[in-house]
């Protein structure tokens, strides 16, 4: 039977905390450097993007689409859980590039609804949530809501993201080095999933989740088809966009911080959005001067190997601290981001024996 | 618990305007009738969610929500008080995914009070001839309900994702500026009517509710035939199906709160009287709530 029934009154239980039960990611095999992507371009912006970024590389989906890796990033996510996928109460899809075929980008039906029929999840209720780069930062929101006052047990948040298209326009159509589409050379493609339901102790988990649109600089960003030929365009004001970023976002950092109740000491990691190195290490250095005091080296960071895959760029990163042995259980992180709209997004997680389970999955062979 | 109620509703509908408005401008439209109606500040709205499918200029990043945020004035610098704006798409059962999610936001005692609204319009040129929704919008204000038993009760949605392709819209990038291709198979609204049933029965059940509890129920307005057909499909009578019809094209996210507008403007339902509400998207996905004025 594959339907679903959701409603208010699933489950009764008063919870606090959610936590991440599981964590799949999915990364396309093809490597392309920015080297070759610059040497794509019809004209060639000036600028040693590679040094100015340091983003080296991306991963590029060959004959997938976005739909495709956000499905083997659930799948992935799936086969670590305790849940299957008929236990699903809800799926949450957030991916921007809805790129699900060459050259079409899908509105109806939502993407979840292709993930869900992927997947088997024939008892859960889908939508998509759309909010640019915080997009999973917000499914991971919308889902506490829902988890907390009863309406789902667990459910799935899952992005895959095809933005090489965006990047491939930039290619074609810049005129100049200043072109607003310079920044669709730091994308890359990416899939991430993760299963959520109840913390079981209470303790680990989400501590504090706050995400804030300030509306009034929506112009920095934007993504609509080309008006000069086929395929999407990213246009971004990407200093402006930085500027106002980093004016605002330490507040909200120490906010979220103040609001866990931890200070610098309780924590571990800070994954921030995987803009580019340059624009984290510029982040970091507006939170030290925010905080007067020089931020630990614990900001983990994966642009300079995955480019800037949106959506899914804070569990790439942390698929990669995990599994190179950074992140512990008990450990302590900071999730931020930084998206369109502008919108700025914290969250602050503890960790229960995720790292030690998904160590031992990768360990054994994904 | 404490239920969810509507606070105030606002509608935008293409005839009142000169013009093409585009999707954002009926939206901020209907947020703007919307507040005035409202008790509200605007500070007091933590969360809007826009639950449009078609966007101006087919913009996929940043959320609508954003735009619809700016326009509205609603807490749009960086200050103490905030608000989180995105979109939620779920086709014609959007609206009634992000009533659910603000509910469960208010519940929860996150927010004070939140907005959800939804518009559609086609940007296109040449926009194709399948696709013939009217350009309109709705907003909802939302805040948890000063009495107990006032206010949305249960929600129910049903998806068949084996029927996903009956109902699709895209855009095609193959050349400049995008462009919406729609397509929506003949047998869809008989797989509405198949599901519908089991819906209601489902959606009734959860809040103890009798048919005959119910004072009237709300639909999607899809056509006049498949509203003539619906009474039978769900075990009610005619008479309490609200048919607009003829005044009411199908508007696909907007269309059940448009029904709902009207439908209060003509019959202002005493306080106690019962509603359920029923939507019909791409999915293919049903969804049924009761609502209590």
């Amino acid at each position: 039977m594959n339907h679903s029934i959701t409603g208010v009154g699933a489950t009764t239980r008063a919870v606090d905390k959610i936590r991440i039960e599981s964590l799949g990611v999915y990364l396309p095999e093809k490597i392309l450097s920015m080297e070759a992507l610059l040497a794509s371009c019809r004209r060639r912006p000036r600028w040693d993007l590679e040094r100015i970024t340091g983003i080296h590389e991306r991963r590029v989906a060959v004959g997938e689409y976005a739909a495709d890796l956000g499905i083997k990033a659930a799948r992935q996510a799936l086969a670590m859980s305790r849940y299957r996928p008929a236990d699903l109460d809800v799926i949450v899809c957030s991916s921007i590039s809805k790129y699900n075929r060459k050259n079409e980008f899908h509105l109806e039906p939502a993407t979840a609804v292709r993930i869900r029929a992927a997947i088997g999840a024939g008892n859960a209720r889908v939508f998509d949530v759309v909010n640019a780069c915080a997009g999973m930062m917000t499914g991971i929101s919308v889902l506490q809501a829902m988890i907390r006052c009863g309406m789902a047990r667990c459910g799935m948040v899952v992005s895959g993201e095809l933005n090489m298209p965006l990047a491939e326009t930039a290619a074609r159509e810049m005129r100049h080095s200043f072109d607003g589409q310079l920044a669709a050379l730091t994308l890359g493609d990416g899939g991430a999933a993760l299963v959520l339901d109840p913390s079981p102790d209470g303790q680990s988990g989400f501590q504090h989740i706050d995400l804030v649109t300030g509306a009034k600089h929506d112009h920095y960003c934007y993504s609509r088809p080309s008006r000069r030929g086929p395929g999407g365009i990213l246009v971004t004001k990407a200093r402006g966009l930085q500027r106002k970023g980093n004016e605002h976002f330490p507040a909200y950092f120490k906010r979220a911080m103040d609001r866990s109740g931890w200070t610098l000491n309780d924590l571990q990691h800070i994954i921030p959005h995987q803009v580019s190195v340059r624009a984290i290490e510029n982040g970091v250095r507006a939170v030290s001067r925010y905080l007067g005091s020089v931020l630990p080296d614990i900001t983990r960071c994966s642009a300079d190997h995955y480019g800037n895959t949106s959506t899914t760029s804070h569990f790439l990163a942390m698929h990669d601290a995990i599994v190179e042995g950074r992140i512990d259980s008990g450990h302590n992180i900071m999730l931020v981001s930084g998206a369109s709209g502008i919108v700025i997004a914290h969250a602050t997680y503890s960790f229960d024996d995720l790292p030690q389970r998904y160590r031992a999955r990768f360990a054994g062979g994904r | 618990m404490r239920t969810c109620r509507i606070e105030s509703l606002g509608v935008s509908l293409s005839h009142r305007h000169f013009g093409r408005w585009g999707s954002v401008r009926h939206a901020v439209e209907a947020g703007r009738q919307c507040l005035k109606a409202s008790h509200h500040r605007k500070a007091d709205i933590g969360l809007l969610i826009n639950a449009g499918v078609h966007r101006d200029l087919h913009i996929c990043e940043p959320a609508m929500a954003v735009f619809i945020q700016h326009r509205l004035g609603i807490n749009i610098e960086f200050q103490n008080r905030g608000t989180l704006a995105f979109d939620l798409q779920n086709g014609g059962c959007g609206m009634l995914d992000a009533v659910q999610v603000t509910a469960a936001m208010l519940q929860n005692g996150e927010i004070e009070a939140g907005m959800v609204v939804a518009s559609e319009a086609n940007s296109d040129r040449q926009p194709d001839p399948r696709f013939a929704y009217p350009a309109s919008g709705a907003a909802l204000l939302l805040d948890l309900s000063p009495w107990n038993d006032r206010g949305f009760g249960s929600f129910a949605f049903h998806t068949r994702d084996e029927y996903a392709d009956l109902y699709t819209s895209l855009v095609s990038l193959a050349g400049k500026h995008g462009k919406i291709v729609f397509q929506r198979q003949a047998e869809l609204e008989n797989k509405y009517l198949t599901m519908a049933g089991t819906v209601v029965e489902d959606v009734l059940n959860r809040d103890g509710l009798r048919r005959e509890e119910i004072d009237f129920v709300v639909p999607a307005q899809l056509s006049a035939g498949f509203l003539t057909q619906l009474p039978a499909a769900i075990g009610f009578p005619g008479d309490k199906v609200i048919n607009l019809s003829d005044r009411l094209p199908d508007t696909l996210s907007t269309s059940l709160f448009l029904a709902l507008h009207l439908t209060m403007d003509s019959q202002r339902p005493a306080a106690g009287r019962k509603a359920l509400l029923l939507a019909f998207g791409s999915g293919v996905t049903v969804a049924a709530a009761t609502y209590r004025f």
